[in-house]
């Protein structure tokens, strides 16, 4: 009985973790990846953040899962294998960018080894907004523990931009905006309740990459 | 009684081990910080110039290090010693960018290798920034590099060939900035953080180097001469 009290706060909290999503796809599909492969690259040039390379892994994965017809390079190998034209200096901020890469002899053989059809720059972080509550923690020689309450916002924020390489043009753009409250009630042990933010930018992204690309099949 | 006495005994023990383990924590933030920059290095991909140079690695650039002593602020102070990892990179780099390159060791090796030119990197200054001192959740590190190409000839009147920069009478000198940085991460300690601005400051040295070689005007109008008579 008197663990029912915090269970069902616990439960309630839960149900209120939960995050908004807010999409758009600026051009429909028109065809799909075919047998090519593509890379999706996450825009690290802003002085102030980085996109989180485990986000570019997380919308790879998705896609990969929703379409294993469809390959998906990953970022450290394609970043390592043209090295140094994807550098935070060097990468293409425009499609003519691409163009002037391409005359370079060994980048362009490289990029046809990898029979890359499509490149995907994703720009946009995770990052923590308002934060309330207080929390104290104590140790004492019989045990430690905390009580109190935390909560804090968060914002996720994407756009990925698509380039086809066979007709050197950009040919989508699409969005992912989500935003999500998370909690952290303590009573002896803190509980964290964790809105999945990035999470849900990540499905949100990867689902609308992945039929994209998988448009036509 | 004794019972209580011993039970009381475990807890002080206790107590202490708790105490010192806390200590422990407390003074290990404030201990100095050494990071030996280490990490993977890929291959450039670029159409290689038709010369050959010969590489001087100095000791000071092959035993660089950043020390900061940041007691008198109050805070950690830090060792980044970047040298390894620099000669790993730019022996890397170099034998991409030109057809044939060679290490010099000695007065010797100048007279035993042809070399159009040789090639001499220096490290003018390395910074870091730690969140702790921006308050922007990213960890920062700038180097800037002298660069120097010598004719070999120049080099054989040296007595050693631990010359310092300035001392070198180069027909190509120019600096070079490189910048690094790398987010915060869940998990993720200063020293591994560093370690990583390190790596990303050391690639963008490369990127750099790849896309303004051939535009500084000393190195330039070397480039036209040289490939023109070979």
């Amino acid at each position: 009985m008197r663990f029912a009290l915090p269970l069902i706060t616990i439960l309630f909290l839960c149900g209120c973790v939960t995050a908004n999503v807010d999409e758009m796809t600026f051009d429909a599909p028109t065809a799909g990846i075919g047998d090519g492969a593509v890379v999706i690259l996450g825009r690290r040039h802003a002085p102030d953040y980085d996109t989180e390379p485990d986000f570019i892994d997380c919308i790879g994965d998705h896609i990969t899962r929703g379409n294993s017809s469809i390959t998906v390079i990953p970022e450290r190998k394609f970043v390592d294998s043209l090295y140094p034209w994807f550098e935070p200096r060097t990468a293409p901020l425009g499609i003519e960018g691409l163009d002037r890469l391409m005359t370079i002899e060994p980048v362009a053989n490289k990029i046809v080894d990898l029979n890359l059809n499509y490149m995907v720059w994703v720009d946009g972080r995770t990052q923590d907004t308002n934060s309330a509550g207080t929390m104290t923690c104590g140790i004492s020689p019989a045990g430690g523990g905390c009580f109190g309450f935390g909560t804090w916002g968060t914002e996720s924020d994407y756009e990925a931009t698509i380039w086809n390489f066979i007709n050197n043009a950009e040919v989508g753009r699409m969005s992912a905006s989500t935003s999500g409250q998370s909690y952290m009630p303590a009573v002896v042990v803190p509980i964290p309740l964790i809105a999945p933010v990035q999470d849900t930018a990540c499905q949100s992204l990867g689902q609308q990459l992945l039929e994209y690309l998988s448009a036509g099949q | 009684m004794v019972e209580r006495l011993w039970d009381s005994m475990t807890i002080v023990r206790n107590y202490k081990s708790l105490l010192f383990g806390l200590l422990s924590l407390i003074l290990s933030g404030c201990a100095a910080k050494e990071v030996v920059v280490d990490g993977s290095f890929p291959e450039p991909v670029i159409p290689q110039l038709p010369l050959t140079i010969g590489v001087l690695y100095t000791d000071s650039f092959k035993n660089h290090e950043l020390v900061d002593d940041g007691s008198a602020r109050g805070e950690a102070s830090w060792r980044v010693s970047t040298g390894v990892a620099q000669v790993e990179f730019w022996s890397t780099l170099l034998p991409a960018a030109f057809n044939n390159v060679v290490y010099i060791e000695s007065i010797e090796d100048l007279n035993n290798y042809q070399v159009d030119a040789v090639f001499i990197p220096s490290i003018v200054d390395v910074q870091y920034a730690i969140p702790l001192y921006t308050n922007v959740k990213v960890y920062e590190l700038w180097m800037r590099y002298r660069l120097q190409l010598a004719e070999p000839e120049v080099l054989m009147e040296q007595a050693s060939l631990d010359i310092a920069a300035d001392d070198i009478q180069a027909f190509a000198d120019w600096t070079l900035s490189a910048y690094g940085k790398t987010p915060t991460a869940f998990m993720q300690s200063d020293v591994d953080a560093v370690n990583l601005a390190a790596v990303m400051a050391l690639r963008d040295a490369g990127a750099n180097f790849i896309t303004s070689f051939g535009r500084v005007p000393s190195v330039n109008s070397w480039l036209a001469t040289t490939m023109e008579s070979e």
